[in-house]
């Protein structure tokens, strides 16, 4: 029963984080793609996405590594190698997480330039990576 | 910088200091109480509580720097110092210290 409601927790909580993570990585990638000041997107709406990332996502975020690592260790899944591999996703996610916070912030003041290149391609190995964590946790493939 | 960017990165910094001053605090605890609670009175109760706690204010005390730091404004070199200072032991406690300076540097109060 305990494990149930902490799984429903859990997955709840991955709901909301990565919702809100793709939120960022989008905003930074329209960002990123407009060259001049005048293109890019209203700072009030900015300032949204970063309110939003500051008081929802990342407490998600811990609240899915807290709820995660607790089902782990009432399930006995560490020796399972599919949870490891999970786990480098999920840290992959959690520094870009950080990364890309970081990056908006820096991106809300108006002398800062636009993202680099790479930032753009962020909303997409977040989806990769969301569909592999997915993969190893229902098929259990190893 | 505005104003309200330097009232931002005041606000950043001090959620940084308590963010290190957790994670060095669970660490503390975790070695000072409950290991020896473990190894001289058998009691382990206090690191499966301990444990996971330190755990995951080291998480959040890693992602809060590295968000802190690509948020901008740091050199080079205070980055490396900042990872490096991370990874080691107590390294969080010097952090603080050094958040503090920049806090102080900013015009923000303690």
């Amino acid at each position: 029963m305990d494990y149930l409601w902490l799984k429903a927790l859990h997955v709840a909580a991955v709901l909301v984080w990565i919702g809100g993570l793709l939120v960022v990585a989008v905003a930074i990638a329209a960002l990123s793609l407009s060259k001049e000041a005048a293109e890019r997107p209203d700072r009030t709406a900015v300032f949204a996405v970063r309110r939003w990332d500051r008081h929802v996502t990342s407490p998600a975020m811990l609240l899915v590594w807290g709820a995660g690592l607790s089902l782990a260790m009432l399930g006995g899944w560490f020796r399972s190698p599919w949870l490891i591999i999970k786990l480098v996703f999920v840290l992959l996610l959690t520094v870009l997480h950080g990364f890309l916070s970081g990056t908006l912030r820096k991106l809300g003041r108006s002398d800062e330039p636009p993202a680099s290149f790479g930032l753009r391609h962020a909303p997409l190995l977040i989806v990769i990576s969301v569909a592999a964590i997915v993969v190893l946790v229902v098929v259990k493939p190893v | 910088m505005s104003p309200q960017e330097r009232a931002e990165e005041l606000t950043q910094l001090r959620r940084m200091r308590a963010v290190s001053l957790l994670e060095g605090s669970t660490l503390l605890l975790l070695l000072l109480v409950a290991v020896p609670l473990k190894h001289l009175a058998g009691v382990s109760v206090a690191t499966h509580i301990m444990g996971p706690i330190h755990g995951l204010a080291f998480l959040a005390y890693l992602w809060m720097l590295i968000q802190t730091v690509s948020g901008g404004g740091w050199s080079r070199s205070e980055t490396t110092r900042l990872v490096v200072a991370a990874l080691i032991p107590f390294g969080a406690f010097v952090n603080e210290r050094a958040l503090a300076r920049r806090q102080a540097m900013l015009g923000g109060s303690g």
